[in-house]
């Protein structure tokens, strides 16, 4: 195995609460290397994020417990990793973007305060070399005038401008890593496309690795070469941005794809969006999490769980059926899901 | 640089918005420019300080405690010269009546030793503030060292030390510092220390709970994860990120317990157990609430004695609850306009 930036292997994080153990990643492996992006999809609740935050370290445990796998950055577990070796990666080479950019940022500190908090700690950097830091870092994500607003306080910030200071500030040590969890939700629209630009404009000139966390497949289409969609805590499908969109193996990602509307839609072909809800995670379904949603569910499903399977080099899926060529996507409008 | 461009900001992605009053709007005044520009860059307790400055409650109660703290603190360089001594007797009442009413040269009277009451009243502010606000300090710190650990490290820490403090506010508070007091030596008891003590160690439990649940809803908030994910420690995490977002409610609270904490002094010297006036140590002690029981058996016939210092606790615990509730009002946040 050649060696990659980071590892994931069959990486599982559970949580044990009262009403039982919640299985929020349950065997979730990737690799991600220098100058690449992986966009990680999926519903709310599928994991996403807990992955993240594992690698991170920012899980509380307890409730938190890796059951099982490994994360390796630069040839280290970040999983057996001591707080303290966790807390000096943390903000220096692999830091992260938060969703919601309007309560990130500490609202009694001046944003170029915070965006030198990292420089700070990490490098030992005098309160003028991390102020300078701040304002380079301010120019360099778009702020016009940084030099002025480096003494800005975050409600002087709009939102966009805001998710732009959380980024210079996820910047300022130059990661490797740079972790991005929804970065884009809570902000509108144009705004997102100028984030979303800015971010790959940022990996252009750094050259980090990029881990994109989203609901939203458009925003995995414009940025990630790599996907791995996940549903409830598993690995649904796995491969090259081109692999996962031109031919998708799972059902589920069908129905991802065909949840979203295009322009020039006929009105006869009416969206075939997923139907019910993601399951809970603490009775999750028996067999293929997915089976009571799933439209081509067999009796396969329901009793055994799929294993992740590649089907073409490294693109694979959680799906007994994936890949078999009359296994083909269909809407699922047209399929009733069998009463559960 | 001129108005014109002041009035246009840039925003969001460089887009120039223009954001000058419409034509035919009136012109901004001088004084709400001033204020606009006053409110410029302002800090959470830089906007706090500018709507405090509009509560005239608030206002008036602080400039009372100003006059106060700046008469206590002056106190040496004119009070004696004009009034004579807190606790020296007038020599020149000697063998007469030594209980005057108001005159020029005693313009609040004299007690039933001769001593002048303005004199008094005046030394006894600084018993009261010093004794109140020591004694608060004292029940900040600890409050806030302990409200802290049990606010961010939820778990047994947190039950040690809550259970902890239930078992203090259990105490009967003014018994317990009776006791406390009432076995001292009495000659400890020359200086403010031992009421200090016991009025802050007697107060820390409400301030750590009130420290406590601001930390809790705090350290919920997204920046103080985004804090940790920059690699900061828990320390940097409690005392640069969450200390001061949670910071506001002591202030509120610690401003008006000073009031509580100069009414708990003047009872204990009520009943004899405050300060005790040493001719070496603390020759001018005096302690308003000693004032109060000295004048009690002349109530019906000479109430100035009592009314006096009764009235110096009531302004001062009035003035220290209102300008709390100012303080509460502009820090809250949800009043910012």
């Amino acid at each position: 195995m050649a060696d990659h930036l980071l590892t994931v292997d069959d990486l599982k994080m559970y949580f044990h609460t009262r009403d039982g153990v919640v299985k929020a990643v349950d065997g979730v492996s990737y690799t991600l290397d220098k100058d690449e992006t992986l966009g990680v999809v999926g519903e709310s609740g599928s994991g996403k994020s807990v992955t993240a935050l594992t690698l991170m370290g920012l899980i509380q445990m307890p409730p938190g417990r890796v059951e099982g796998g490994d994360a390796t950055f630069k040839g280290r577990s970040l999983i057996t990793m001591k707080e303290e070796d966790l807390r000096a990666i943390r903000g220096n080479e692999i830091s992260m973007i938060f969703q919601d950019p309007m309560t990130s940022l500490n609202p009694v500190y001046r944003i170029g305060h915070q965006i030198g908090e990292s420089v700070r700690i990490h490098r030992g950097a005098s309160k003028a070399e991390a102020r300078a830091r701040a304002v380079e870092l301010l120019g360099l994500v778009g702020i016009p005038h940084p030099e002025k607003r480096v003494d800005d306080y975050p409600h002087q910030f709009s939102g966009g401008m805001r998710q732009r200071a959380m980024i210079a500030m996820a910047l300022a040590c130059d990661p490797d890593i740079l972790i991005a969890d929804e970065p884009t939700t809570a902000l509108d629209v144009t705004i997102q496309a100028q984030i979303l630009e800015l971010m790959q404009e940022v990996q252009r000139r750094t050259r980090s690795a990029i881990i994109m966390i989203t609901h939203d497949l458009g925003v995995i289409a414009d940025i990630a070469d790599r996907v791995l969609v996940m549903y409830a805590g598993k690995p649904a499908e796995y491969g090259t941005l081109d692999e996962v969109f031109s031919e998708p193996l799972h059902p589920y990602t069908w129905g991802l794809m065909d949840s979203i509307p295009r322009a020039g839609m006929s009105e006869k072909s009416a969206l075939c969006p997923i139907k019910g809800q993601p399951p809970s995670l603490v009775h999750v379904p028996s067999g293929c999490t997915f089976h009571p949603r799933c439209p081509y569910a067999k009796d396969v499903c329901r009793v055994k769980v799929p294993p992740f399977r590649e089907v073409k080099g490294s693109h694979g899926a959680s799906c007994h059926f994936a890949g078999q060529p009359d296994f083909v996507r269909g809407c699922s409008l047209d399929l009733e899901p069998e009463a559960v | 640089m001129s108005d014109d461009l002041k009035a246009v900001e840039v925003t969001d992605g460089g887009v120039i918005a223009d954001v000058r009053p419409p034509p035919g709007s009136k012109p901004p005044t001088d004084e709400l420019r001033r204020a606009a520009e006053s409110r410029g860059n302002r800090t959470l307790y830089g906007d706090a300080w500018y709507r405090l400055r509009r509560n005239k409650l608030a206002l008036g109660a602080l400039a009372w405690l100003i006059l106060l703290v700046l008469a206590a603190v002056s106190a040496d360089l004119w009070v004696p010269q004009h009034f004579g001594k807190p606790n020296a007797i007038d020599t020149a009442l000697i063998g007469t009546s030594r209980l005057l009413p108001p005159s020029p040269t005693h313009p609040l009277g004299t007690d039933d030793l001769g001593r002048d009451m303005f004199a008094r009243v005046i030394y006894g502010a600084r018993i009261s503030l010093t004794v109140g606000a020591l004694a608060v300090l004292v029940a900040v710190l600890i409050g806030i060292l302990l409200g802290a650990l049990s606010g961010f490290y939820t778990g047994w820490l947190d039950a040690l030390i809550m259970r902890f403090a239930d078992v203090f506010l259990a105490f009967p508070y003014i018994l317990f510092a009776i006791l406390l007091l009432s076995v001292l030596p009495e000659e400890s008891r020359a200086s403010i220390v031992p009421v200090v003590l016991t009025i802050g160690v007697l107060g820390w439990p409400s301030i750590a709970r009130v420290f406590r649940s601001s930390i809790l809803s705090v350290k919920e908030n997204d920046y103080v994860d985004a804090g940790r994910a920059l690699g900061a420690s828990d320390g940097r995490l409690i005392i640069r990120h969450i200390l001061p977002n949670a910071i506001a409610p002591i202030l509120v609270y610690a401003t008006m317990s000073i009031g509580g904490a100069i009414l708990t002094e003047a009872a204990l010297s009520f009943l004899g157990l405050g300060i005790i006036p040493d001719p070496v140590r603390s020759p001018n002690a005096v302690s308003w609430g000693r004032m109060i029981d000295d004048g009690r058996m002349y109530l019906t016939s000479n109430a100035g004695i009592v009314l006096w210092p009764g009235i110096a606790i009531l302004t001062t615990v009035l003035a220290f609850t209102l300008l709390g509730d100012g303080v509460r009002d502009a820090l809250d946040v949800k009043m910012r306009d």
